[in-house]
């Protein structure tokens, strides 16, 4: 429904956006996950129309909104978007029945029509009743709220938000997550989400891109960026892994290729991803999220790929251990069950799931 | 693509399309219009001073040539004059810009009572007129009649007083009395007000006192914003000249402006000399403008984050002893002068207590007889309104364009609006007198009200443009994108986001414009005529003839005018912008 084709964007000699193109689909909740600097904000800029690309086309049902070859720029306010910002950009001079009915009054629907839709827009976000309060004297979340019903009331095809939750304390932040996917479900828009926060985008996404340095790294479904990254930034970026660098001993028939951990030359079985040779002797790097790693009584039975460390540090999270556990001088981190019984300076067994253990170039 | 049909919300997507250069001509075409508008009122007489300057006589007719920039600067007393003025205005600095500092940061940055107050009292100081002000002083300062040196007399037993109003130490402290001190408190509060309270508190936990936090994190995190009030004051007081005029001549004590009145004022005018040393002034302020304009282009600023949840300084048993002493300060600078003023109306002889009739009502009584007075009145007022409305959206469009566009001349079209305030008032009011007898189709409006409302707006236009543009500034870009977000068009987008919430200033900034134009005297001296005369002029020309006691009854009329529209405006200013709401909040 909304495409972006090849989208370039420079500032002096720094490429913010470099020959981007993706594709969000009607009624999905699109993110745009990466570092700070990555060109993110400047994406969804361009999309809202605040921004212009230096070169290629964006797409808004098969109408440009933005074509370099054609020469159209469709400016912001005839884009038909809705934008909630990072700061809210809440007028301060306006109540919050105003500030919502604000684009109404703009398309200059009827006084009645104007007053039904804002008062259940203003219903849906959970601020009854507050319709007269004045906007500066509300707290971050119902001034968030207030430029959602904003960005909705006017039924925009589009709605773009840009890290919408970042001045949100954790508690509220995990509220509004879902109470935007709720809201999102019942109204049906699309929406692109701006975030460098990887558990907003994984909870709140139906897909989303990884971006570096102004390009797109992958694209996909949340759980597969989190358990197939297809590069080493994106393995990096979303999720906890262990890395450490070893080099293959050997390499089976089947394609299981073995490895060493620490100086003590443990022998472990990886897989090794698309990007290596698979040679005996090659350098590379060992990867496994902490959360795979099976640990004490969770460790019999893998078959093989079993090694034992020492309890270095446990750090308790409530439901779980975060451990750190030492095998040959190499600290891996691997997470615990609150229920198993560890103390520091403990010897353990772990196991590690051979298509856990992926092996990267070095 | 079936679903996208259900989906669809009722076709509220408008799809007009906009092609590319279309656009930028457009509001490339606006802002040039702009553009040369500004040049015009403000270059092209510039241009004509500078020509006229090169002219001079030669039998048979005029010729180019440099004989009058060489016998300015051949003028006797003309060196002493610059000397004079660069110590009047270090000594007024060094005095009035710490004590603003330090007025600006008690009332926004700690929890002193009555901020309102102290706020009202620099804002009226402001708008008060030199000349009526100047008198109330002299009525307590005189060195021979003064009421202060009087009672000093009385209490001491001394045949003398030790103050005289009259001279260098008596000019000095006008200045700070009058709107030295006002004025930057003014371009400082917001500053102020803006910082972010964690800076001073993360200061003051890692153990530094509140002095300290001032000295060491808040002047340096605000020292742009300072050096930018600094520029602006030295720019303004090279062109300030009342004070300089009645104070200066009796001790001999002639800065540069009034060097320049004494010399139009000769017999034959010697314009061509004024002119030169006009010139010289502004040459000498343009590296200060560009260098205030590369301070403001250093993105170095404080803008306005979220609301600051930070509390403020506490005072504890220093509190009331401070208010006290800023209320009598502020008092002393508004209050005492005006009420000497009006005291000195009712006064047989002006300033004399000591004569056997003292009292009268005879002065009021021959000036509201006199109709001359009625027609003032309402020259001023169609003066004073027409540039407060005209000049505050003039400047508004002027601020916007270089803050908040992309184009390209903005810098030149931010530089234009400083020359005015560089160049002493008596000599852009001849380049106007030049501009209006020189251009075909303006000859028709010599004579009439619109050319003062001209001079006036150029008088005020380097101060409204400066204070709505530091306003706009601090307002954050995404309040406007919001807008365009939610389909508002630029227009729309200007009048019911940007003008709200640049409300306030507005409102400031045309009252500011109304009192200037209402005091003016040097920037229309040379316009006026007898038709057109305001109240202002009304009140020179009887100071002029030595008349003190009606100039005193106009000044109080103009002191009035001034207080009534500030506080129209402020009723106003109170229903439709930002105050009302956080009024509302406060209930």
């Amino acid at each position: 429904m909304l495409k972006l084709d090849h989208i370039r964007k420079t500032f002096g000699s720094y490429n913010a956006v470099d020959d981007l193109s993706l594709e969000i689909k009607q009624g999905e909740i699109f993110a745009l996950l990466g570092p700070s600097g990555c060109g993110k904000s400047t994406t969804l800029r361009q999309i809202a129309g605040l921004d212009q690309p230096d070169s290629g086309d964006i797409l808004l049902k098969d109408k440009p909104l933005f074509s370099s070859s054609k020469n159209i720029f469709v400016p912001a306010q005839k884009r038909n978007m809705g934008m909630v910002f990072q700061s809210y950009a809440i007028w301060p001079h306006l109540t919050v029945f105003e500030t919502v009915a604000y684009p109404l009054r703009l398309r200059r629907w009827a006084n009645a029509d104007i007053d039904a839709a804002v008062r259940a827009i203003i219903k849906q976000v959970g601020l009854e009743g507050m319709e007269d309060r004045a906007s500066p004297t509300l707290s971050g979340g119902q001034q968030q709220r207030v430029a959602l019903a904003r960005a909705l009331v006017y039924k925009p095809d589009v709605l773009l938000l840009d890290e919408p939750f970042s001045n949100l304390d954790v508690k509220l932040r995990e509220q509004m997550r879902v109470e935007l996917k709720i809201l999102q479900r019942r109204v049906g828009v699309s929406v692109v989400l701006v975030t460098h926060d990887q558990s907003e985008a994984l909870s709140l996404a139906d897909r989303l891109a990884v971006m570096n340095a102004g390009k797109i790294e992958q694209i996909g479904r949340p759980i597969e960026l989190y358990d197939e990254p297809a590069t080493p930034f994106v393995r990096d970026f979303i999720g906890q892994t262990t890395k450490f660098a070893t080099h293959i001993t050997n390499v089976a028939s089947n394609g299981d290729a073995s490895i060493e951990i620490g100086d003590r030359k443990f022998p472990l079985v990886g897989t090794a991803s698309s990007f290596i040779r698979r040679q005996a002797g090659e350098n590379v790097v060992a990867c496994i999220r902490p959360e795979r790693i099976a640990v004490a009584s969770a460790a019999q039975g893998h078959g093989g790929n079993e090694l034992e460390g020492i309890v270095e540090t446990m750090l308790f999270l409530g439901d779980r251990y975060e451990c750190l556990v030492q095998i040959g001088g190499q600290a891996i981190l691997a997470y615990v069950p609150s229920s198993e019984k560890l103390s520091e300076g403990q010897r353990v067994p772990l196991a590690f799931p051979k298509e856990a253990l992926t092996l990267w170039p070095n | 693509m079936a679903e996208l049909k259900s989906l669809d919300f009722g076709g509220t997507a408008r799809a007009p399309m906009f092609a590319l250069p279309k656009r930028i001509r457009l509001s490339t075409v606006l802002c040039t219009i702009v553009l040369l508008t500004m040049a015009f009122f403000v270059l092209y007489p510039v241009a004509l001073l500078v020509y006229n300057s090169f002219l001079v006589e030669v039998p048979g007719g005029k010729a180019l040539g440099l004989d009058t920039w060489i016998s300015a600067w051949s003028q006797p007393g003309i060196l002493q004059a610059i000397l004079n003025t660069f110590q009047r205005v270090i000594f007024t600095e060094l005095i009035s810009f710490p004590l603003a500092v330090v007025i600006a940061w008690l009332v926004m940055r700690t929890d002193i009572p009555g901020k309102r107050l102290i706020e009202n009292f620099f804002w009226i100081a402001f708008f008060l007129p030199a000349l009526p002000v100047l008198m109330g002083w002299i009525l307590l300062f005189d060195p021979g009649h003064g009421l202060i040196n009087l009672a000093w007399m009385w209490l001491f037993n001394v045949p003398k007083g030790p103050f005289n109003i009259y001279g260098f130490s008596g000019i000095v402290f006008a200045h700070i009395a009058a709107r030295s001190v006002a004025a930057k408190f003014i371009f400082l509060a917001p500053a102020f007000r803006n910082l972010d309270g964690a800076m001073e508190e993360a200061s003051r936990i890692a153990g530094a006192g509140p002095l300290t936090t001032l000295r060491k994190i808040v002047i340096p995190v605000l020292m742009p914003a300072f050096l930018i009030t600094i520029a602006i004051s030295l720019i303004h007081s090279l062109e300030s000249f009342e004070i300089e005029l009645i104070l200066g001549p009796t001790t001999n004590f002639y800065v540069f402006s009034t060097k320049i009145f004494q010399v139009v004022r000769e017999d034959p005018p010697q314009f061509g000399v004024a002119t030169v040393l006009g010139l010289a002034i502004l040459i000498s302020m343009l590296p200060l403008i560009l260098w205030q304009q590369r301070l403001s282009h250093s993105r170095n600023f404080v803008t306005v984050s979220s609301r600051s949840t930070t509390l403020p300084l506490r005072l504890r048993q220093w509190r009331l002893p401070i208010f006290t002493l800023i209320c009598l300060f502020g008092g002393f600078i508004t209050i005492v002068p005006v009420a000497c003023l009006l005291m000195g109306t009712f006064m047989n002889l002006y300033g004399y207590f000591d004569i056997p009739k003292v009292w009268t009502t005879a002065h009021w009584m021959a000036v509201l007889s006199d109709n001359t007075l009625i027609a003032s009145t309402i020259n001023t007022l169609i003066m004073g309104l027409s540039a407060a409305i005209f000049g505050t959206f003039w400047f508004a469009v002027v601020a916007y364009i270089s803050v908040r566009t992309k184009f390209k001349a903005r810098g030149a079209l931010d530089l234009m609006s400083w020359l005015p305030a560089s160049i002493p008032g008596i000599i852009l009011g001849l380049a106007l007198l030049w501009m209006f007898l020189t251009v075909p189709a303006l000859q028709g409006l010599y004579g009439t009200t619109a050319v003062l409302v001209v001079a006036c707006i150029l008088a005020s236009v380097s101060t409204g443009v400066q204070l709505i543009k530091s306003n706009m500034v601090q307002l954050g870009n995404e309040l406007e994108e919001a807008s365009f977000i939610a389909g508002g068009s630029w227009f729309y987008t200007f009048r019911r986001i940007v003008l709200p919430l640049v409300g306030p200033v507005l409102i400031a900034v045309a009252l500011l414009t109304f009192a200037s134009a209402a005091r003016n005297v040097a920037g229309i001296a040379m316009l006026v005529s007898g038709d057109n005369r305001p109240l202002a002029m009304l009140q020179a020309d009887y100071m002029i003839d030595g008349a003190f006691e009606p100039a005193a009854v106009v000044g109080v009329l103009i002191v009035l005018l001034a207080l009534t529209m500030s506080i129209i405006a402020r009723y106003i200013g109170g229903r439709v912008g930002l105050t009302a709401i956080t009024r509302k909040k406060d209930l």
